[in-house]
C-alpha cells in the first residue's frame, strides 16, 4: 500500500464519529492542561491513563496524543496572559507574549501562537507521514546488537544535548535503568529487589514514576503563597493581528517549524530545547534585534511553532523504532504496550489501522486546537481564576486515582509518593527528573537486547564493532562524548549553558 | 572546603550504588556467554559509582549547599504527610471518604482557606469526579470496605 492509500485508510478510521470525539476530548483536555500552571502534558496524560483502559487502542492512542500537543497549545495562552508558562516549553513564549500584552496586542499574540502551532503541527504530521514507513522499514533489519548500540545512542544524545552536566543527566538515567531491573528477571525466573512485597514482582510502573516526579514534585516544591498572577482576558474582536504582524510572524513560524521537527526527532525535552533555539535563532537573524523582550512579534511565532513541530516529531522514532525520546512518548508507548500492540518497526504493517489511524487524527487534531484555542481563548483563562491553593489539592487528588486505576495497586501509590519526594529533593539540587524516567522505560529493552546480543556472539562482545549498522551508531555515539569532552575542557559557555541559564533565570 | 550540591549528590549516589552491589550478592553475574540476573544491576551500579565520582570531583562547579532554599520544606512536610494518611486509608474507606478528607485537609488544614468553601469544594468535586468516572468512563473507583 502507498502513503496516499495508507492515508485514506487512516482518514476513514480518524474521520469516524468516536475517534473524532476521543481526538477532540483529547484536545480539550490538552489544552486546559497547557493553561494550568504546575500540570504538564506527562501528568495530564497519566492521570487520564486508565481511563483509556475501556477503549480500543486507536482512540486511547488518539485521546492521549490529543493531550500532548494540546498542552503545546494551551501552554501558550498562560504565557501571552500571564506571563506564567503553564508548561516549560512556554517558557520563551513569555518574554514577547507577555510584552505584546502590556501593549494591548495580547489577542495578537494569542492568534500568531494559535496559527504558528497549527502550521508547525501540521508540517510535522506531514513529514511524520512521509519519514516514519521508511524508518521502520529500515528499521525491520535491526536484531539485539543494533537495538543496543541505539539505544546506547538514545542515553548518550539525551546527556549532550541536556543543559545540565553531562554526568548528571548520565548520573540520572543510571538511577532510571537500575529502577528498571527491579522485579523478576525474564531470562532466569530471578526475583530483583522486590523484597518480598509481591507487587514489585512485575516491576516498577511508569505511570507512578512519572506522576510522582512530574507532578507531585512539582506540588511539593510550589507552596500556594507563591503563586499569584493577573488575569488578562482579551475580547474576541481584539484576535486578529495587523498585517505587518502576519508579514513579521511568516518566516519565524517557517523556520520554528522545520527546526522544531528536526530537534523532535533527537531524545531529550526537545519541545523545550527547540523553543529556546528558535527564540534564538530569530533574535539573530532579526533586523530589529532590539526589539525582542519588548514584543517582538517573531519571538512568539518562533517558539511557539518550534515547539509544537517538535512534539510531533518526537513521534517518529516512537512509531518507526519503538524507542521513546523522553517521558511523554514513553506514557504513549506504555498506552500501546498496555493494549497488546508493540510500538516500533512492525507497528505499520501489523497494525495500519493504529498507525495510519493515529497519524490521520493528528491531521484533523491540529485543526480541532485551531478551532479551540482561538475563539474559547476566554473560557480557558477563567480556568486560571481558581486560586492554587484549591488547584492543587485536586491535582493530588486526579494523580492518587490515576495511578491506582491503572494496576488497582496501593503499592503504586506509595511509589508515586516516595518518587514525588524524590522528584522534590531532584529539584532542590538542580537534577533533571526526565532522563531518570527515559531510563526506566528503556531498561528492560536495553537489559535484553544487551544479553541477547552476547548469547548470539557466545560471549563475544566485538559483535557491536562487527555489524556497519550497530557499528555506524556506537561511532556517533563515540563523537558526541569527544564533542562534550572538548566543550568540558575548553570551559566555554556553549549554547546549552546559555540554555541552562535562560531556565534558571525564567524558573 | 566549601560543602557543595555536588558534593551531596555525588556522594549520596556513590553510597546507594555501594549498598545495591554489597545487597545484590545473591544474583548471578554468569559468563559473558550467559550473562545472569545479576549482570546489569551490577554494571549499573558501578557506572553510578563512577558518575557520582565524577560529580564529586566537579563539585567546585555547582552552588554552595548552603545556599539552597528549604523555604518551602514545610508546606512539602505537610502535603507528604496529608498525602500519606490519605494512601494508606485509601483501600479502607474507599474513594468518596478518602479524597472528600484529603481534599478538605489540604485546603483547610494545610492552606488555611475558609473551612466552608473548602468542605464544600472538596464534597463537590468528589461527587462530581465520582459521576465522570462510574458513570461517564465507565471506570470503577476503590470503593474500599465500607463501599462506596
Amino acid at each position: 500500500m502507498g502513503t496516499i492509500e495508507s492515508l485514506w485508510l487512516g482518514f476513514s478510521v480518524a474521520l469516524q464519529p468516536d475517534v473524532l470525539w476521543y481526538a477532540f476530548l483529547g484536545c480539550l483536555v490538552g489544552t486546559v492542561v497547557g493553561v494550568l500552571p504546575g500540570i504538564g502534558p506527562l501528568s495530564g496524560m497519566s492521570i487520564l491513563l486508565p481511563a483509556t483502559f475501556g477503549l480500543d487502542t486507536t482512540k486511547s492512542l488518539v485521546m492521549l496524543a490529543g493531550i500532548y500537543y494540546g498542552s503545546q497549545y494551551g501552554g501558550s495562552t498562560t504565557s501571552i496572559l500571564m506571563r506564567i508558562p503553564g508548561e516549560a516549553s512556554s517558557v520563551m513564549t513569555c518574554i514577547d507574549g507577555y510584552a505584546m500584552a502590556q501593549k494591548g496586542r495580547a489577542g495578537a499574540a494569542l492568534c500568531i501562537a494559535a496559527v504558528g502551532s497549527w502550521v508547525a503541527g501540521t508540517f510535522g504530521v506531514i513529514m511524520l507521514t512521509l519519514i516514519a514507513p521508511p524508518l521502520a522499514t529500515f528499521a525491520l533489519r535491526f536484531g539485539p546488537p543494533e537495538y543496543t548500540a541505539l539505544l546506547v545512542l538514545g542515553l548518550i544524545f539525551l546527556a549532550y544535548m541536556s543543559s545540565t552536566s553531562l554526568p548528571r543527566t548520565l548520573l540520572m538515567a543510571c538511577f532510571g535503568l537500575l529502577l528498571g531491573t527491579i522485579g523478576i528477571d525474564n531470562m532466569t525466573g530471578h526475583f530483583r529487589y522486590s523484597f518480598d512485597i509481591a507487587e514489585l514482582g512485575d516491576g516498577i510502573g511508569i505511570v507512578p514514576v512519572a506522576v510522582g516526579l512530574f507532578g507531585l514534585g512539582e506540588i511539593l516544591s510550589t507552596p500556594a503563597a507563591n503563586v499569584v498572577g493577573k488575569v488578562i482576558a482579551p475580547k474576541l474582536r481584539e484576535l486578529l493581528p495587523s498585517r505587518r504582524e502576519w508579514r513579521d510572524s511568516a518566516m519565524p513560524i517557517a523556520r520554528g517549524s522545520v527546526l522544531g521537527f528536526l530537534i523532535g526527532l533527537t531524545p531529550g525535552s526537545a519541545h523545550i530545547i527547540s523553543s529556546f533555539l528558535s527564540y534564538a535563532v530569530e533574535r539573530r537573524l532579526s533586523k530589529h534585534p532590539e526589539e525582542f523582550g519588548k514584543g517582538a512579534v517573531a519571538g512568539v511565532a518562533g517558539p511557539e511553532s518550534a515547539n509544537n513541530a517538535a512534539s510531533t516529531g518526537a513521534f517518529v522514532p516512537m512509531l518507526a523504532l519503538g524507542l521513546p525520546t523522553g517521558p511523554i512518548t514513553a506514557v504513549l508507548m506504555a498506552a500501546l504496550m498496555i493494549h497488546g500492540v508493540p510500538p516500533g518497526p512492525t507497528l505499520v504493517n501489523d497494525h495500519p489501522n493504529v498507525f495510519w489511524g493515529f497519524i490521520a487524527s493528528m491531521y484533523v487534531g491540529n485543526l480541532m486546537l485551531l478551532a479551540l484555542n482561538l475563539p474559547l481563548v476566554g473560557i480557558f483563562v477563567n480556568v486560571l481564576r481558581l486560586p492554587y491553593a484549591y488547584l492543587y489539592p485536586l491535582v493530588i487528588m486526579f494523580c492518587v486515582i490515576g495511578v491506582y486505576e491503572v494496576n488497582h495497586s496501593i503499592v503504586d501509590v506509595w511509589i508515586m509518593l516516595i518518587m514525588g519526594v524524590i522528584g522534590y529533593g531532584l529539584r532542590k539540587f538542580g537534577l533533571d527528573p526526565a532522563p531518570l524516567v527515559l531510563g526506566l522505560v528503556i531498561s528492560p529493552t536495553f537489559e535484553m537486547s544487551l544479553r541477547q546480543s552476547l548469547i548470539m556472539s557466545n560471549g563475544n562482545w566485538t559483535i557491536f564493532f562487527q555489524r556497519p549498522i550497530a557499528l555506524a551508531l556506537l561511532a556517533v555515539c563515540g563523537g558526541l562524548l569527544v564533542l562534550a569532552a572538548v566543550s568540558a575542557i575548553r570551559s566555554r559557555k556553549d549554547w546549552r549553558a546559555k540554555l541552562a541559564e535562560a531556565e534558571a533565570g525564567e524558573s | 572546603m566549601t560543602l557543595r550540591s555536588d558534593h551531596v549528590v555525588g556522594g549520596a549516589f556513590v553510597a546507594f550504588a555501594l549498598v545495591l552491589i554489597a545487597a545484590s550478592g545473591d544474583l548471578p553475574v554468569g559468563t559473558l556467554s550467559f550473562p545472569g540476573a545479576g549482570m546489569m544491576p551490577k554494571l549499573i551500579a558501578l557506572l553510578l559509582v563512577v558518575f557520582g565520582l565524577l560529580l564529586i570531583i566537579r563539585g567546585r562547579e555547582s552552588a554552595p549547599l548552603a545556599s539552597i532554599s528549604w523555604a518551602d520544606l514545610p508546606h512539602a512536610l505537610r502535603v507528604v504527610a496529608i498525602a500519606a494518611v490519605a494512601i494508606a486509608l485509601y483501600q479502607t474507606l474507599g474513594f468518596v471518604i478518602t479524597m472528600a478528607l484529603l481534599l478538605f485537609a489540604l485546603i483547610f488544614g494545610a492552606e488555611r482557606q475558609n473551612p466552608v468553601y473548602a468542605l464544600g469544594f472538596s464534597l463537590g468535586v468528589v461527587a462530581l469526579t465520582y459521576f465522570l468516572f462510574e458513570v461517564a468512563l465507565k471506570t470503577p473507583l476503590e470503593h474500599g470496605s465500607i463501599g462506596f
